[in-house]
């Protein structure tokens, strides 16, 4: 039993020299922190054979913003705006997470009418979410179109939710015991036209991108993760669903009112890019359904059952709650010792888990699919470093 | 010539031989600076989306203001727009692209994150508080994030600057910070309506004006023949 | 399984487990650090538990107790339920196995810990800091960290 603690450059002095074959030199490049294909900040020392990676080191830390520390020294109302910077494409999932765990910690009982609301919203920001995954994947492919498609249709569900929220991105609707503001009287007609407008878009988006014959070349068969792989380097959402796994806690642990609508979970086969592709653009479709069957009977209600003022003390001891955003499971995990303040707050977040994924699946591949799976696992780097 | 002529800060002189572009040569070049900034594409986290791609986008547009050629190298760029947290890890790095940008290179701040630290301000043992401990900054954008149209309200204040050759340009410096902010209670016609105002002022120039403000050489513009159109002005043939 | 029979199975699994009644919502238990890797692996085969994956890793410091504890949640697909397994290990000498062997996100998970508190993987292949550079000094989450940059909230 012995405990090492190495540096990277340790790692790297290590990692060179083994696997030489004889004709052929190894050499280490960095990729980022600041490269336009990893979405952000995040750093990939890729060790390569020509053009073959033969390891990816993923480096983190260029986002970490301390988020964990300084929710320690936050009531927990405060607490729920920071969420909205971690996972920025999944804000008000976000807000919902550590809204469900201080209602249940507190015993707040929310009214179906909130619920239906966070569900809807929940949804459309799935979509939202999608839209832009889809576009910046075309672009990391090299083709600029599917951007300046995904963000116009984004823009018009953006119109839509900004009505009701107040904001474009960091949303802030969802706090503990309710909503911030009721919908807005436009809301129902306008999400319908929404609607309307979208699934065509969406023929189009097939159209466009999902039989294109270079895409499908790059993605199919490309950083395969099997279902066991993808299970046990911690992959949830939609990459776990892509390798064939039907897990998705929308249906397995239903929370909100998602056990009134009637959806399918999609997934894939083999656990190639292509899968994981083809579960998001599936999901837009499904979520459209959610949000179709709610939309008609949101019950009356007050949109915030109880104010909390922001010396809100929950009983001590563990609170866990979770629910699925865009890239999977959502964990908020509270320690309380009876003050306003949460002892430990912790996130487990989805991209983080997902990340680990990138090694096994493209590992002996070209780097020109690296980036290709990479962008198929719909990485958000601020919410993986927090 | 007409369109150039109305950009140019200048006038279009008719001289034997052909046209003449008589202006001062600074004005042209911080015009020419100023109309096609070139930004680098830079974005840590949640402002990206706004700033970086929601403008790219086909609804705002940045490419209405000359300025959508994003690069993602710094040695091909000359604005740097910080979109996002700075943290401490990323400080060196961020210091090492704004070394590398080719000189003039000018700073657009956005977001209350790359201002004073924003909601990471306390009790953080990571977030550098404020990009400017870091580079010098020509323009604050606030917010959190900034809306686009905020932005471009930000990218019209630094090409004012630049047109006026007035930026921050020693490293370190902490210097005359500009705010690009907003009056309270404005609505978003407002901003769309002042930003197209803004671009027809700027896309119009009074040329009379510009050829009073400039010294000419004499004997140029002392007979003209007849037109005395704006744009016409001293067709010194001489006769 | 309901919460309370399954955390009545895996407590008969072996002596050094010990059920945990201050979660809320799923079944607790604690294990003693030596026997964690063992009964992880067992938690994982046995097709009754099939826990097949480690969901979350995290670690409280119990300043007063003058204890760490770390919290590994785990997720069964087959039988859907959830189990916390907590591990106590004294803050002056944090050493505990590492899980890696088990389940390979562990080592992310662990590097993080090890990152922000400084507990120590006996065994981990390679115990590095995940956020924060190599050469930091102290470790920012426990509660008794201090360093001249952070600043406090004016009140
Ligand atoms: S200012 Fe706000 S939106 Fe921008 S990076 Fe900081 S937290 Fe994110």
């Amino acid at each position: 039993m012995t405990v090492e603690v190495s540096s990277l450059k340790e790692l790297v002095e290590q990692a060179s020299g083994d696997d030489r074959s004889p004709d052929t030199q190894e050499y280490f490049v960095n990729m980022g922190p600041q490269h336009p294909s990893t979405h952000g900040v995040l750093r990939l020392v890729l060790k390569l054979d020509g053009e073959r990676v033969l390891r990816c080191i993923p480096v983190l830390g260029y986002i970490h913003r301390s988020i964990e520390k300084i929710s320690e020294h936050m009531n927990y109302m405060n607490c729920v705006h920071l969420t909205d910077r971690m996972d920025y494409l999944s804000s008000i999932m976000n807000n919902w997470a550590v809204s469900k765990a201080v209602e249940e910690a507190a015993g707040i009982e929310v009214n179906s009418r909130i619920q239906t609301i966070r569900t809807i919203f929940a949804e459309l920001e799935r979509i939202q979410s999608h839209q832009l995954w889809w576009g910046v994947l075309g672009m990391d492919l090299g083709a600029f179109t599917p951007f300046l498609y995904g963000i116009r249709d984004r823009e018009v569900l953006n119109d839509v939710m900004e009505e009701t929220v107040g904001a474009r991105l960091t949303m802030n609707y969802v706090l503990p015991g309710g909503l911030m503001a009721d919908i807005h009287p436009n809301f129902v007609h306008r999400v319908k036209e929404f609607i309307k407008y979208f699934r065509p878009k969406l023929d189009e988006y097939d159209d466009l991108l999902t039989n294109n014959v270079i895409i499908q070349e790059r993605l199919r068969n490309v950083g395969i993760l099997s279902p066991q792989t993808a299970v046990q380097y911690g992959a949830t959402g939609p990459v776990l669903r892509g390798s064939g796994v039907a897990f998705d806690l929308r249906k397995d642990h239903p929370y909100g009112v998602y056990d009134q609508a009637d959806f399918e979970v999609p997934v894939g086969t083999i656990g190639d890019s292509w899968d994981r592709y083809w579960v998001r653009v599936e999901e837009m479709r499904q979520s459209m359904n959610i949000v179709e069957q709610l939309l008609d009977n949101i019950p009356p209600g007050d949109f915030l059952v109880k104010k909390l003022n922001s010396k809100i003390k929950i009983p001590e001891g563990r609170y866990y709650s979770q629910l699925e955003t865009a890239r999977g499971i959502l964990g908020v995990f509270i320690v309380s010792d009876k003050k306003d303040e949460p002892y430990r707050m912790h996130y487990r977040s989805p991209n983080f888990n997902n990340l680990w994924c990138l090694e096994p699946m493209i590992k002996g591949d070209y780097i020109a699919s690296l980036i290709g799976a990479m962008s198929s696992l719909d990485l958000v780097i601020p919410d993986i470093d927090r | 010539m007409g369109i150039v002529t109305d950009k140019l800060p200048g006038a279009l002189e008719k001289v034997p031989g052909g046209n003449v572009l008589v202006t001062r040569f600074d004005e042209i070049i911080n015009w020419a600076r100023a109309s096609s900034l070139w930004p680098l594409t830079f974005g840590t986290s949640c402002c990206a989306i706004e700033m970086l791609m929601a403008t790219g986008g086909p609804r705002h547009d940045l490419a209405r203001f000359g300025a959508e050629v994003a690069r993602p190298s710094p040695r091909q760029a000359d604005l740097l727009i910080l979109a996002g947290t700075i943290v401490k890890r990323m400080a060196p790095r961020l210091r090492t692209l704004y070394e590398q940008m080719a000189e003039p290179r000018y700073v657009i701040a956005t977001g209350a994150c790359t201002i004073s630290g924003g909601p990471f301000i306390y009790h953080s043992y990571t977030t550098v508080r404020g990009a400017d401990e870091i580079i010098p900054v020509d323009v604050y954008v606030p917010g959190c994030p900034p809306r686009p149209e905020q932005l471009f309200h930000g990218l019209l204040t630094l090409q004012k600057m630049i047109k006026e050759g007035e930026t921050i340009r020693e490293p370190g410096v902490r210097r005359k910070p500009v705010i690009s902010a907003l009056p309270e209670g404005i609505t978003l016609e407002d901003i769309q309506g002042e930003m197209k105002e803004l671009l027809v002022k700027e896309n119009v120039v009074d040329v009379q004006h510009a050829v009073d403000k400039l010294k000419w050489p004499s004997g140029l513009n002392e007979s003209s023949s007849g037109d005395s159109g704006a744009n016409e002005r001293g067709a010194g043939d001489g006769a | 399984m309901e919460r309370e029979a399954l955390q009545a199975a895996v407590c008969e699994l072996d002596s050094t487990v010990s059920p945990l009644d201050a979660n809320a919502d799923r079944a607790a238990v604690i294990v003693e650090a030596s026997a964690l890797p063992a009964i992880v692996r067992r938690l994982r085969d046995q097709p009754q538990f099939a826990f097949a994956q480690l969901l979350d890793h995290v670690a409280v410091d119990w300043i007063d107790r003058g204890q760490f504890e770390l919290i590994y949640q785990l997720y069964s697909f087959k039988h859907k339920h959830f189990l916390s397994v907590s591990v106590f290990v004294p803050r002056e000498d944090p050493r505990v196995p590492t899980l890696c062997r088990v389940h390979p996100v562990a080592e992310w998970q662990e590097r993080e810990v090890y990152d922000l508190f400084g507990v120590l993987y006996d065994d981990h292949p390679d115990l590095r800091r995940l956020f924060l550079e190599d050469d930091w000094v102290g470790f920012p989450l426990r509660k008794d960290y201090q360093d001249d940059f952070m600043l406090d909230r004016p009140r």
